[in-house]
């Protein structure tokens, strides 16, 4: 894949001659690897959608958890590294929550993205000031309302984070960006947003999709964020 | 008071020969007077312009109240060298908030970032006394009046300063109506309040020596800011 | 603090045409604690002659009664009424007698002379008189007071207007004091009478 490998991937904050950094770009690799992940921006508000690997019968699958809440009004979906997430997860929390603090407002999701993102790329050799010795192994969806409305955000391990109207991620993030590419359109409901986040799921799921091996979660103006319950999931899942 | 409350460094022998305690004492009270009163869609801002030291002036022509943006102001009085510092921290915490969310601060914010930044001086303060004046997000006009560790308090009409006390009963009385029984509230115009406030800072000047020169009436409207001056009293 | 601060309490007073008015609040407390809610600090003296005294209450009544001791015993020997500015003088005198030990009051004389003309007189704890044409202010919260009748007071006002003025500048100065309050008594002397009248305010 990569014709010059050679001492360049080690360091992480070494830059090949072809101006490549390699542990990056293998972390970008490692999301592919992760479990599918879907965000809908919709004028009415954000449908976040994840598949879950139930890998034994014996998992207790409300235990992995890939749909967070943020703030009231933001959430987030990830893929990749579940552990790398955390840290992320916390530092947009904890940044959401000083945000209210200093300035008595809700914090803009733009502004979640891009403090996420000065953590994403804390990473290096130095002992001091940095986060992480290597790269973030994980992609990151915030939707969430604020004053521009409803926004969905994509961020990746290079700190990179860009607005997008839908975007998956994920090991079947190929197939089903194609499938939101050709479904979406500017004027879609948050009703249709769910049941096609659902349906292109279940096209590029192993296994057969059901209530305990998805997440689905909505942020809106009215409800802010929302989980989809086991019950809500089941008659969600038997409309499609 | 005046000899012990003073910034002049100095000190007091206990005994002959004996140890001296050491004083400073770090603050100074420079007086002046701030006024806002909100409307439903303005908001007046006004200050004296009078800067004094104990019976000294130091200017004529000071006024104590701070743009910070298109649709927010700051009066504040006390100790004018907290002030200044206090207003210069809290405008480049405004120009960071402007290049980190990529928009100007909302009042409402500058109100919270205002008392936290207060707080995190809890126990060395700045010596000031805050009235902080905007229209909100929806245009309204909304004044905030504040302690010096942060304690904040959201209202139509505030003031602060040496001629707080003298004003504040005379704006509950006259835009709050309070103690007054079968009147029907007229809306604000800008034009009514301004002739409250250069009636209360001419009130104040009368019995405030710290208050007086002058008084600089700034008006904030969603087409922008226009300010007068009006002489007061300069004995 | 200062023990004129301990009971709070305010007087005010002013002139109008042909008539003066003098009020207080009607609070008894200690420190921030509120004991009692009926308690004029304004005396009647004479016919058309009160005297206020605000301050350290407990000097309050024992100046009041003390004064009305010397008032009986001049008007006794001289088989006169005392007139406004000799009761003033009386009781700067008095004050002065306790220079170094002083009563903790900050006496107000308002009355009506022998010519009917309006009389006000405000004097510190130690009797230092001061005479003023327009109003005085005496009590913890002169400062609101003050605010209040440089702005509400004009010259000749007749005894109705007089009585919503010196009511308005007395109370909404006093609602901004924690150690004033709790009800109003206005007199309101011309010279044919007396209107006595206690004020509703908020109570807190």
């Amino acid at each position: 894949m990569f014709l010059t490998r050679s001492e360049y991937d080690r360091g992480v904050n070494t830059f090949s001659p072809e101006g490549r950094l390699f542990q990056v770009e293998y972390a970008i690799e490692a999301i592919k690897l992760g479990s599918t992940a879907i965000g809908i921006q919709t004028s009415e508000g954000v449908v976040l959608a994840v598949e879950k690997r139930v890998t034994s019968p014996l998992m207790e699958p409300t235990t992995l958890e890939k749909i967070v809440e943020i703030d009231k009004h933001i959430g987030c979906a990830v893929s990749g590294l579940i552990a790398d997430s955390r840290t992320m997860i916390d530092r947009a929390r904890v940044e959401a929550q000083n945000h209210w603090f200093l300035y008595n407002e809700r914090m803009k999701v733009e502004s979640v993205a891009l403090a996420v993102s000065n953590l994403a790329i804390q990473f290096g050799d130095a002992d001091a000031e940095t986060a992480m010795s290597r790269p973030f192994g994980v992609a990151m969806l915030f939707g969430g309302i604020d004053e521009n409305g409803a926004q969905l955000y994509h961020m990746d391990p290079s700190g990179t984070f860009v607005r997008y109207s839908a975007k998956a991620i994920g090991s079947g993030s190929e197939g089903a960006q194609q499938s939101l590419e050709e479904t979406y359109h500017k004027s879609i409901t948050l009703k249709e947003a769910l049941k096609s986040a659902l349906t292109i799921l279940k096209q590029v799921m192993e296994e057969k999709l059901n209530a305990s091996n998805v997440e689905l979660a909505t942020i809106t103006p009215e409800n802010n964020f929302q989980m989809y319950s086991k019950e809500q999931l089941e008659t969600l899942i038997a409309n499609i | 008071m005046m000899s012990v409350q003073t910034m002049q460094p100095g000190a007091r022998e206990t005994a002959a020969g004996g140890p001296r305690q050491r004083y400073f004492y770090p603050y100074a009270d420079n007086g002046g007077t701030v006024v806002a009163i909100a409307g439903d869609d303005f908001v007046v801002v006004a200050s004296d312009t009078r800067l004094s030291s104990g019976y000294s002036i130091y200017t004529r022509d000071q006024k104590k109240t701070f743009q910070l943006s298109e649709r927010t102001i700051l009066g504040s009085t006390g100790c004018w060298c907290d002030v200044l510092t206090m207003t210069k921290v809290l405008r480049a915490r405004m120009q960071m908030y402007r290049h980190e969310h990529n928009k100007a601060m909302s009042t409402g914010a500058v109100a919270q970032l205002l008392s936290t930044m207060l707080y995190h001086k809890r126990f060395f303060p700045y010596y000031v006394s805050n009235v902080l004046a905007g229209l909100d997000e929806n245009g309204k006009g909304i004044v905030y009046h504040y302690d010096p560790v942060g304690h904040h308090d959201p209202g139509k009409c505030y003031t602060g300063g040496s001629g707080g006390a003298l004003i504040q009963p005379l704006l509950d009385n006259q835009i709050n109506y309070k103690n007054q029984e079968n009147v029907t509230p007229e809306p604000l115009t800008v034009k009514k309040t301004v002739s409250i406030i250069k009636d209360v800072f001419t009130s104040a000047c009368e019995r405030d020596i710290y208050t007086g020169d002058a008084v600089a009436i700034q008006v904030i409207t969603k087409d922008g800011i226009t300010e007068e001056l009006f002489p007061l009293r300069r004995d | 603090m200062s023990i004129l601060e301990y009971n709070g309490g305010a007087v005010i007073a002013m002139k109008g045409k042909d008539c003066v008015a003098i009020a207080s609040d009607l609070r008894y407390g200690i420190r921030l604690h509120t004991h009692g809610t009926n308690f004029p600090k304004v005396f009647e003296m004479g016919p058309r002659l009160y005297l206020g005294l605000p301050g350290l209450l407990t000097d309050t009544q024992t100046v009041h009664e003390r004064l009305k001791f010397r008032l009986n015993l001049f008007e006794l020997r001289e088989n006169r009424p005392v007139s406004p500015k000799t009761f003033g003088a009386m009781v700067s005198n008095f004050l002065y007698e306790r220079r170094f030990g002083p009563y903790f009051v900050e006496p107000v004389v308002a009355g009506l002379d022998e010519d009917g003309k309006p009389y006000l007189n405000v004097m510190d704890l130690i009797g230092c008189e001061t005479e003023t044409d327009d109003f005085v202010v005496s009590g913890v919260c002169n400062e609101q007071m003050y605010g209040m009748c440089e702005s509400l007071w004009e010259p000749d006002l007749e005894p109705a207007d007089l009585f919503e003025t010196i009511a308005q500048a007395l109370i909404n100065g006093f609602d901004r004091n924690a150690g004033t309050g709790w009800g109003a008594i206005v007199h309101v002397i011309e010279k044919d009478k007396v209107t006595t009248r206690t004020v509703k305010t908020r109570m807190d």
